[in-house]
């Protein structure tokens, strides 16, 4: 809600009708003579070899598939392979314009697209360069095994390397482009501006626009173009994808030079079909793909239709539209059209279309077309076809041999190194900053305002008497967090930060507050109400080398981010044999107050997946620290807040949170109250209930109880709670997850399992109930208070004299409200 | 709730018994103690009451099944209720694990009070410890078995062992931190009185002998723990009382001497002086059959011989093997089978069925050899008597010319039940045991 955008009454209301302009559908109807002049021969053979290439190469996927050997040569692949047959020109025109500064994200079938973008690559690089990117990726494990034949060329070198990284990769070996963790669906080679196929529909339709933001914010040459299937305009990320990249904003509010529409292309390679489903005519509505431009914003996303079948057709598409992006008039929505021979896999029988229909395609297929258009115009004859047919088949031979030979291409040894995998799932960096050059800003970090006001306020949350400070008086939590994230915006230029409030307004919770004042538009703006793609277009700037904090407010958002949060940041580093990293602080913050769906703790969910460091902060100076700590990472982490607590002032650390920079290890719990008899460990905000409880214990029990806060999640360092459990035998697990499948219940099974001998009663999980939240006013009897965790400490570990409980922790409950789910 | 009627183990040797009679019908209703069938082993018949009151819901073996032992017989329950469950019962499984309880004879051979798998299990069952607990327990030498646990459910817990620990030495907090400061310690006759120990009571460490190092634990071993909680048992679960009496010996002291050099030249079986006291009992037993058998609760069973169990001091402790049927054999008899038997549990090979209480219906103990002149023998329960055998003492009398001299008596302790045996029959019984002894004359046949 920028104040220089007026709203004006009296022409927003006034009558008038949306008048829609054409959009062109196959307009190209060049023949191959009239185009003669734009190619020389030697680019038409070149259309023409690409296409051979991948042609053959998914032919003979096909066979090891099917028949399980190509040429005489055996191999059983048991794993993915969605063949792109018949959709080459496709693939070749998008790519041919390219170079490798210019991205492409691509979905499960991929593998035309990656070669062709490969191929173009390769022929737009120097020798040298070549080498060198070479020689460099993997420490040259790749290239060591295409080596060993003598080439005439580094060229011919590089396609060996393309086509045997590729190979591999699909096949899971070691010497693969993402050392055999990324596979068919998921390979790719940035050094050619290869990035991410997805093997979730649509999965690259809002990570592709975080990388057309990335080129923008941080002023890089070179467009993206995201290559997803027809049936992903289905797709709810792709659509949130669309809305976040036509934001007006970019085009209105931006400031000079970054203003203007991203370099962006969402082509969706249209194969008609998304697994038997026909888009056109059976599960969509749009007739014809491109007729959604139309809808998305004033320029109708420059929409049209092409004809994929046609490389040449496709080929001057690109250039059209790349001149657009070049204006700044972006993005650009392309539907080119083609179609896929093959199954969706080769276990799809294509029972859902006819002989007839896939006869009439194959009749006009893209290489016949081509391969005649060049004969008759003299280009190329009968026999040198047969020779480049020969010679492909001989080349593609070669390669799969060295791919399926265990001793040049092994897989990952995960009995010599069992934890290989594991050691890749975090890259654990410490980077300051991840490019070196000076942050935009629009004032001297001293001179920010709020950072004015907080040097007014008191670090430590007592005076010197113990009374506690008035709120207004107080450095708060939500201040930690803003000095860490301001701290960053002044240390790294690529930082941005983005979701739904977190311009002008200062965030929904007031922790941006001051951010507006020191930051330019590009690197702190408001986004459209898209969760999916505040998350997802966050990984594709991460992936491209920025770093970046989305926010998506509630934490009950997290399931409209689904995808994203645990398919898609998790896994790329891993995915990627971390040729890629994830730096992305995700911030979500734990409702009250505002009942069922604004009121969830889903720690649980989030620290459950594989890939995502979890922190859940609640004092100010741990809330300070962890975002230092996370925001000099190199790794996803899921930053938790709670709306209890943003206020509360610093009650533990002596002297109050620290001016300067420091950072607290992300893994690291901490003792916030020594005790002997009783250890409770917390997650998040229901510290300051159980340092209640503790009191309670104390005063009542004579029980000292040692209350430990977790701060971390994930990763989480359980040697000072087994020392602590050691010491006093008793545990309590609390937090505001609801109980069933908590973490709190698998911190339980670790303590348990790890400290046995030293329990006194087994470790006792005190949680919200399995319920929704209810009303601020009943929330008491939701989340965990105080007395449960006496009551809890009194019905399972040990009685205490003259306890009249509240809550029923009985064993007969306990069952009861398992049978009944609840 | 539906129970289910077992069928009995009678011995670990038994593995199958047979339904020799039904007293009830399925759909008769049975009050607890209610014989509901009679069964035999291949070596002796019983009689199964019934261990609840209800309706017989369902019968599944009928007179003449052989049935495994620990498997259901028939289930007793409320009329309507369903008996489904106990249809699946797997004796064979069962069977299994009692078995491997007992994996080799010389485990069973020292379990001669052998108190049945199934109250072992539940010893375990009921006891519930913390492990933090049972290793501060294991530390400190604190016998948790007794304790009462103070956590949820009755569990043992830390501040259990604690209280234990520290249950005759309460001492005030600032003595406990002068001690672990200053190297005091508690006087013993200040931990000794029971009372509060200030620090005004603390003395130096090395005054006191340290805690630590005064003693040491030994674990006890299967047979000890077998020994202790069938004596404890005894005592609780039975009423008895001894009498002390004694028997002129000088009758068979006489037969004694004659009988060494006899026995030293091989001509007879060495016969001591225990062996004629437990031919003389007996006969005695024979006179008094009414001492001669269990007592079960609602019913004595009296046998129709004398088996007696004999206590026989081995290496691994207190054993006491039956001799069956006494009453059929000789004097030289009961002499060889009383040796063999000893032989045998010193050399652990004895036959564990033997060792049963409840195979032998009287029991003799010996403590005469160690110079003891009266004792107070524990009943071997389900037993209703045992006799202790005293030393020999010269005792001032009048003797047969009209003088007064000095006599050799036996001294005689019985032990008895007094549920089963009022203090008069007992010491009649007594009485016929002197009598026996005193007038001693069997036949000795030579070898």
């Amino acid at each position: 809600m920028p104040k220089k955008l007026f709203i004006d009454p009296k022409k927003v209301r006034k009558p008038g009708k949306i008048i829609f302009g054409e959009i062109p559908v196959n307009q190209y109807q060049k023949t191959l003579a009239e185009e003669k002049d734009h190619y020389t021969r030697e680019e038409l053979l070149d259309i023409y070899r690409d296409m051979l290439i991948i042609r053959e190469f998914e032919t003979m996927l096909n066979r090891i598939k099917t028949t399980n050997e190509y040429e005489g040569i055996s191999y059983n692949h048991p794993g993915p392979a969605h063949l792109s047959i018949g959709q080459e020109a496709a693939a070749v025109g998008m790519a041919w314009l390219l170079g490798p500064e210019d991205y492409i994200f691509g979905s499960h079938r991929s593998h035309g697209e990656i070669l062709a973008k490969g191929m173009s690559a390769i022929r737009k690089l120097k020798d040298n360069m070549l080498l060198d990117t070479m020689k460099n990726y993997m420490e040259g494990a790749t290239l060591k095994v295409v080596e060993q034949e003598q080439h005439p060329d580094v060229h011919d070198l590089a396609l060996d390397f393309l086509l045997y990284g590729t190979l591999a990769e699909i096949f899971a070996k070691k010497t693969g482009f993402n050392k055999g963790l990324g596979g068919s669906m998921h390979a790719f080679f940035p050094p050619f501006g290869i990035y991410p196929n997805n093997a979730i529909v649509g999965g690259s339709g809002d990570i592709g626009v975080g990388a057309a933001l990335y080129k923008k914010v941080n002023r890089k040459s070179g467009i993206v173009v995201v290559n997803i299937g027809d049936a992903s305009m289905g797709c709810g990320p792709v659509w949130e994808g669309i809305s976040f990249a036509t934001m007006d904003q970019f085009k209105t509010l931006w400031d000079e030079p970054y203003r203007g529409g991203l370099p962006l292309i969402f082509n969706f390679m249209n194969n008609q079909y998304g697994m038997g489903g026909q888009t056109s005519g059976e599960t969509m509505g749009y007739g014809i793909l491109a007729r959604v431009g139309a809808g998305i914003n004033p320029e109708m996303m420059h929409a049209e239709r092409i004809d994929g079948y046609n490389p040449l057709a496709v080929i001057d598409a690109f250039r059209r539209k790349k001149k657009i992006l070049e204006e700044k008039n972006g993005p650009v929505l392309l539907d080119t059209l083609t179609y896929r021979y093959s199954g969706h896999s080769p276990s799809d029988a294509s029972t859902y279309r006819t002989k007839e229909e896939i006869e009439a395609w194959m009749e006009q297929d893209s290489l016949k077309f081509f391969e005649s258009e060049m004969e008759k115009n003299g280009m190329v004859t009968a026999g040198e076809i047969k020779t480049l047919r020969k010679e492909i088949t001989e080349r593609l031979k070669k390669i799969l041999k060295w791919a399926v030979d265990d001793s040049l291409s092994p897989r990952m040894d995960l009995n010599g190194n069992p934890d290989e995998i594991g050691e890749l799932m975090f890259s654990n960096g410490s980077v300051e900053k991840m490019e070196d050059r000076e942050p935009e800003v629009l004032i001297p970090k001293e001179e920010n305002p709020r950072l004015q006001q907080l040097k007014r306020k008191e670090r430590f949350a007592l005076d010197k008497n113990g009374k506690p400070f008035s709120k207004l008086k107080t450095y708060q939590l939500r201040d930690g967090i803003f000095e860490a994230i301001l701290d960053r915006f002044y240390k790294d230029p690529t930082l941005v930060a983005y979701g739904e409030e977190n311009r002008d307004w200062g965030g929904a919770f007031a922790v941006y507050r001051g951010l507006t004042e020191a930051l330019p538009y590009h690197r702190l703006f408001n986004t459209s109400i898209s969760e999916g793609a505040i998350v997802g277009t966050a990984i594709g700037y991460a992936m491209c080398g920025g770093r970046v904090i989305p926010e998506i407010m509630y934490c009950d958002f997290l399931g409209r981010a689904g995808d994203e949060v645990f398919n898609q940041m998790p896994k790329w580093q891993a995915m990627s044999g971390q040729i890629l990293k994830m730096p992305v602080v995700l911030r979500v913050s734990v409702g009250s107050k505002y009942g069922a769906q604004h009121s969830q703790d889903w720690t649980s969910l989030v620290a459950h997946i594989p890939g995502l460091k979890v922190v859940f902060p609640a004092t100010p100076y741990d809330a300070k620290g962890l975002m230092n700590a996370a925001l000099q990472g190199t790794d996803p982490v899921v930053f938790f807040e709670s709306q209890r607590i943003y206020d509360v002032g610093e009650y533990f650390h002596p002297g109050g949170v620290p001016e300067d920079y420091y950072e607290i290890p992300i893994g690291q719990p901490d003792i916030k109250r020594k005790g002997k008899d009783l250890t409770i460990l917390s997650v998040g905000a229901t510290l300051y209930r159980a340092l209640e409880a503790a009191d309670i214990l104390k005063e009542k029990y004579n029980l000292a109880a040692e209350v430990i806060d977790a701060r971390s999640l994930v990763p989480f360092d359980y040697s000072l709670v087994l020392e602590s459990v050691r010491k006093t035998g008793k545990i309590v697990i609390t937090g505001d997850a609801t109980e069933r499948g908590s973490y709190l219940k698998d911190m339980a099974q670790s303590v348990a399992d790890l400290a046995f001998d030293d329990l006194d009663a087994p470790p006792v999980v005190v949680a919200s109930r399995n319920w929704i939240t209810p009303a601020h006013e009943l929330e008491h009897f939701f989340f965990p208070q105080p007395d449960w965790i006496v009551d809890a400490v009194h019905e399972r570990i040990m009685p205490l004299e003259g306890h009249k409980v509240k809550s029923n922790y009985t064993n007969d409950n306990l069952l009861l409200q398992k049978r009944k789910g609840i | 709730m539906a129970v289910p009627v077992i069928m009995p183990r009678q011995g670990q040797s038994v593995e199958t018994c047979v339904i020799t009679k039904w007293f009830k019908e399925k759909g008769d209703s049975v009050e607890e103690g209610d014989i509901l069938f009679s069964y035999e082993t291949d070596k002796a018949a019983f009689d199964e009451e019934a261990k609840d009151s209800g309706t017989l819901l369902d019968i599944f073996y009928k007179e003449g099944d052989e049935v495994p032992v620990l498997s259901t017989v028939a289930v007793i329950g409320e009329e309507g209720e369903s008996t489904e469950k106990f249809k699946t019962t797997v004796p064979e499984e069962t069977l299994e694990k009692e078995q491997a309880q007992t994996p080799d004879t010389n485990q069973t051979i020292e379990t001669p009070e052998t108190t049945s798998t199934k109250e072992t299990i539940e010893t375990t069952e009921t006891l519930k410890i913390s492990p933090r607990a049972k290793k501060l327990a294991e530390q400190k030498g604190v016998n948790y078995m007794k304790l009462k646990g103070t956590g949820p459910g009755g569990r043992i817990i830390e501040r259990d062992i604690r209280k234990a620990l520290e249950k005759q030495l309460v001492i005030t907090p600032l003595a406990r931190k002068k001690m672990e400061k200053e190297h005091l310690a508690v006087p013993p006759e200040k931990a000794a009185s029971g009372e509060r120990v200030t620090s005004r009571d603390l003395v130096e460490a090395s005054a006191v002998p340290a805690a630590e190092g005064a003693y040491h634990e030994e674990p006890l071993t299967r047979m000890r723990k077998l020994i202790a909680d069938s004596m404890f048992r005894s005592l609780q679960n039975a009423a008895q009382l001894t009498h002390h009496i004694s028997a002129d010996a000088r009758k068979i002291q006489a037969l004694r001497k004659k009988v060494k050099p006899l026995a030293e030249a091989g001509q007879l079986p060495n016969i001591t002086l225990n062996d004629m006291v437990s031919y003389a009992l007996v006969r005695a037993l024979v006179k008094h059959p009414e001492i001669n058998g269990h007592f079960l609760g609602e019913s004595v069973r009296i046998f129709h011989h004398i088996h007696l169990g004999v206590a026989v001091d081995t290496k691994r402790g207190l054993m006491v093997p039956v001799i069956r049927d006494a009453d059929l054999l000789t004097l030289n008899g009961l002499s060889i089978r009383m040796k063999e038997l000893a032989a045998e549990c010193q050399a652990g090979s004895i036959n564990p069925d033997l060792l049963l209480p409840e195979n032998a219906s009287f029991t003799l103990t010996n403590l005469g050899a160690f110079g003891i002149e009266y004792f107070t023998p524990v009943l071997n329960l389900p037993q209703m008597g045992i006799l202790g055998v005293n030393t020999i003492r010269y005792q001032p009398a009048q003797l047969e010319d009209g003088g007064f001299g000095f006599i050799p008596r036996i001294g005689l302790s019985l032990t008895y039940d007094h549920r089963a045996i009022d203090g008069a029959p007992a010491s009649r019984f007594l009485q016929t045991v002197v009598k026996e002894i005193e007038n001693f004359n069997p036949q000795i046949e030579k070898l």
